[in-house]
């Protein structure tokens, strides 16, 4: 018995060491004739090189790139940041994806393109305002919503972010604002829900929109008529007209319940009262009486 | 309507009330009230993404940081912003260049910059063949850090030593004075980058395939960073040359890179052994040294020697190896079936060899 | 002759002597140098994949690792002058010595002696490379019988002899890049600098995989043989490895009725 187990490992180790030779064999390669990561990054190189149109060599590049990054080595501090072709200043920090939102899975990060004049604010405001905060109001008669923070990483609820007070008031001194260089980056978002048999559930919860996540899923294999209809019905909630400015940057009952988000009260009367708001008294008087009533403008 | 309505009411500035009790010495207008927000951005009508954030931590970590934003970005007066023209970057800005009353501009160095081969035109005021491959400031700069360092009792260290800047701070008391001082020679005093930064400025270009087609050059690049030199600072070496070290006549402006076929140049023909011996370097070399071949392609043309000592070492360590690993192989499954034979031979013990 | 008995008896079981102790130092300062300057070498070759810099750091850093390559390099080449002065002293005493007393010492002779020492390739390892390739292939049922060294120990023994030459002198070119550009041209370093990181590549990617598999790898090594130790091998290697010499040193001990069949393919080890 003993002897067959030995056999056994024996004729097992054997294998195992042919397997390893066939592995060596393959690992010597690219050692002794090249490098496959060279390699690859020239592939990509050369199909960037027969791209004809300017966009098609965009979109190569962007492929093959994916995410850029860059690298300073300043000898007693190594800064790793987002690399953007043609840009300047330091980014200095990366962003973390929004997993909780379906509608970025499309629309991505930076959304806003109609309103030339305001396009970068909203996009601003897309940094720590799920979608449906704006985009999607509550029916006439039914309640208002429920507003929550939920986790860029996971989707689910949070309370107010533990950085929220630190972070806003984080630009009174020199020293706070190093350590939160990244104004707004709370690692959250707020987010319309309903409260149902009194438990809290965002609009974007995960059951609620999985016929969403099937579509993306399911896309490349619908119809032509299908993809249209079932495009309809996903974007049915959205409103014609989006939430305009001065719902929240007002002081008598602002859309968002800025106190209850847990904004700290010197940040809430700079939100809906003073700077934010003079700022868009002041351009809705001057410059363009439409200019803050996004959706409502055209050029 | 609205534009003529827009012109004539270009206020300059906006003033807001009170807001934050912290702007950074160069925001006096508080742009930053907008553009410290991570996610003011846009992707504009070519589908380039522009991102309109300053990170003020890392903006007052540079030389740039007494800088006003609208010293750089002079034509943005009103909110919201016009379309703006690109900053110049040979345009005055407010600081006096302390060694005369002027006021400071990057004029000099654009100045050196059309002199080199990375200048659009040539020297008969031509323009170049596929002109837009010329390289401007930003091209090569990123907004520029300090790199500082300090030496205390000979040791020298990266970063502000507290011990070595209170050397400075017992006389210069005022505001920032002895930081900035202290920061921007200490930061000058080497070079300002990382030489592996400053390769990954040149490989933005000659490292594109396209780019090196068009303009009939070699992969330089890559070929550098096979060398001794761009391993060493590959693992994190200072000491040995990057791009500029060699392509820069000793004492010259960075920016005057010459072309090889040029007389005044430091890789022509009879300047090389010159750039290797500088004093730095190898100077106690003889002038032999600069047979040595940098960029080397391994191209048969080109390069015959290397080609074929590349071919036949290739060769013989495919040979070895792959014998030898047939051998393994072989006597590994050999051992599976130890006893089998096509051939019986008599005796298990017979014959001796 | 030697100070070493053919074999020895530790715990009743035979042991057969291989290599004497100053040959075993000998190969503990070739491995410890050659694993040095490997270690400081590849990071090098290799400085744009991500294990480099971590490695290269942990072997002293961009300052530090140069100096210690160039000083196993250079203990690596004392050892090679040493050993090449070693065998020659034996050779002439054990070779011309023997001729001299016989008298016979012409040219052919001292030819004849040189291909009779123990490491220098002969017939008989050309007839055991055909002999392996019929087992390998199914047309004998038995491996070749090797003598006291092996065509593939030669082999081993042999690469060191065409890669240190080879590396050794390229290497120093590249270290004494200055003073040597006094009389030789510039582009010997090119090839200096190619001789020297491919046969190190070739040296490594061998030793690492066949002379470890010869000691490591192989069943009845696993995980490691002792031989460089002890200098000792067990019946059962002399018997795996080297038949024709234990038939040999069982006769010549008068030891005839005590040999063993030869055995192969590893299974019969006690282990």
């Amino acid at each position: 018995m003993v002897k067959f187990i030995k056999k056994v490992i024996f004729k097992l180790y054997v294998i195992f060491l042919m397997g390893f030779t066939v592995w060596y064999g393959y690992f010597m390669y690219p050692l002794i004739f090249g490098f496959e990561g060279k390699e690859k990054a020239e592939a990509s190189l050369m199909e960037l090189g027969k791209a004809g149109t300017d966009k098609e060599r965009m979109f190569v590049k962007l492929i093959a790139e994916k995410e850029q990054t860059k690298k300073t080595d300043l000898g007693y501090r190594v800064i790793d940041q987002p690399y953007i072709e043609g840009r300047f200043h330091n980014i200095g920090i990366s962003v973390e994806p929004d997993n909780g939102s379906i509608c970025v899975r499309c629309h991505g990060n930076v959304p806003h393109d109609h309103s030339k004049e305001i396009r970068s604010f909203l996009n601003m405001h897309a940094f720590y305002l799920g979608c449906e905060s704006c985009h999607i109001m509550p029916g006439k008669d039914a309640p208002a919503w429920e507003f929550r923070w939920y986790k860029k990483s996971t989707g689910e609820v949070t309370d107010n972010p533990v950085a929220l007070v630190e972070i806003e008031d984080s630009y009174k001194t020199a020293e706070s604002m190093r350590k939160y260089p990244m104004y707004g980056n709370y690692g959250a978002k707020i987010a319309p829900g309903k409260i149902k048999n009194g438990t809290f559930t965002f609009l974007h919860d995960k059951n609620d929109m999985a016929f969403v996540n099937r579509y993306i899923v399911e896309q490349d294999h619908l119809g032509p008529e299908q993809k249209s209809q079932m495009k309809r019905v996903i974007h049915d909630s959205v409103s014609k007209k989006p939430l305009q400015c001065d719902r929240c940057h007002q002081k008598k009952s602002p859309y968002l319940p800025f106190a209850k988000l847990g904004y700290p009260l010197r940040r809430v009367s700079e939100l809906t009262d003073t700077s934010v708001v003079g700022m868009i008294r002041k351009y809705k008087e001057f410059y363009i009486p439409n200019f803050l009533t996004p959706g409502g403008i055209k050029d | 309507m609205y534009k003529q309505l827009l012109a004539k009411l270009i206020i300059a500035i906006v003033c807001f009330y009170g807001f934050g009790d912290y702007s950074y010495a160069g925001d006096e207008l508080n742009c930053v009230l907008c553009h410290k927000f991570r996610g003011l951005s846009r992707i504009d009508k070519d589908g380039k993404f522009r991102l309109f954030y300053i990170n003020q931590e890392l903006f007052d970590s540079g030389p740039h940081r007494r800088n006003k934003c609208k010293d750089c970005h002079t034509d943005i007066n009103k909110i919201p912003h016009d379309p703006a023209k690109k900053v110049d970057c040979t345009q005055e800005c407010h600081m006096v260049e302390p060694s005369s009353t002027e006021k400071f501009s990057h004029k000099s160095v654009a100045k050196v910059l059309s002199k080199s081969v990375h200048s659009p035109v040539d020297k008969n005021g031509k323009e170049k063949k596929f002109k837009e491959d010329y390289p401007g400031c930003k091209d090569c700069h990123d907004q520029p850090f300090y790199r500082p360092f300090s030496i205390y009792k000979g040791q020298l260290k990266a970063g502000v030593s507290k011990r070595g800047i209170s050397r400075c701070k017992s006389c210069h008391t005022r505001g920032d004075f002895a930081e900035d001082f202290y920061e921007h020679v200490t930061t000058r005093l080497r070079k300002s980058r990382f030489p592996m930064e400053t390769i990954e400025a040149c490989a933005k270009c000659h490292q594109d395939k396209a780019f090196q087609e068009r303009h009939d050059l070699d992969d330089v690049v890559t070929t550098y960073k096979q060398t001794f030199h761009g391993k060493m600072i590959a693992l994190g070496s200072e000491r040995t040359p990057d791009c500029l070290d060699c392509h820069v006549v000793e004492g010259e402006n960075t920016h005057l890179i010459e072309a090889q076929d040029v007389p005044t140049s430091a890789v022509y023909k009879t300047n090389v052994q010159a750039t290797c011996r500088t004093e730095e370097c190898h100077s106690k070399a003889s002038a032999k040294l600069a047979g040595f071949q940098t960029h080397v392609t391994y191209d048969r043309e080109k390069y015959p020697l290397q080609f074929y000592m590349l071919v036949g070492f290739k060769a013989l360590m495919a040979f070895v190896l792959y014998f030898f690993l047939l051998l393994i192989f072989l006597e590994l499954l050999r051992r599976l079936f130890p006893g089998f034979s096509f051939f019986k031979e008599k005796n298990n013990n017979s014959g001796d060899n | 002759m030697s100070k070493y008995d053919p074999i020895v008896y530790q715990d009743g079981k035979r042991l057969f002597y291989r290599f004497s102790a100053h040959q075993r130092v000998q190969h503990v300062i070739l491995f410890s140098s050659v694993i040095i300057l490997a270690l400081t070498g590849f990071p090098l070759r290799h400085a744009e994949e991500p294990w480099a810099k971590p490695l290269y750091h942990f072997m002293g850093g961009p300052e530090l690792a140069p100096l210690i390559h160039h000083a196993a390099g250079s203990v690596l080449l004392a050892l090679f002058v040493y050993h090449t002065i070693y065998w020659m002293a034996l050779f002439y005493k054990n070779h011309i010595g023997k001729l001299k007393r016989e008298n016979r010492v012409t040219p052919v002779n001292i030819i004849k002696e040189f291909f009779s020492q123990e490491m220098v390739p002969n017939k008989k390892d050309l007839m055991d490379i055909i002999h392996l390739w019929k087992y390998l292939l199914y047309f004998s049922k038995r491996p070749p019988r090797h003598e006291k060294m092996s065509w593939r120990e030669k082999f081993d023994y042999f690469a060191p002899y065409w890669g240190i030459p080879i590396l050794g002198p390229a290497g120093v070119a590249l270290w004494w890049r200055d003073e040597f550009s006094h009389f030789m041209p510039g582009i010997v370093l090119n090839a200096a600098y190619i001789m020297h990181t491919d046969e190190a590549l070739l040296a490594v990617l061998f030793l690492f995989f066949v002379h470890w598999y010869n000691v490591h790898y192989a069943p009845e090594k696993f995980p490691a043989a002792t031989v460089w130790l002890t200098g000792y091998l067990t019946e059962d290697e002399m018997i795996h490895e080297h038949y024709a010499q234990y038939v040999r040193v069982m006769i010549e001990q008068g030891l005839e009725d005590q040999i063993k069949p030869q055995h192969f393919g590893g299974e019969e080890y006690e282990w």
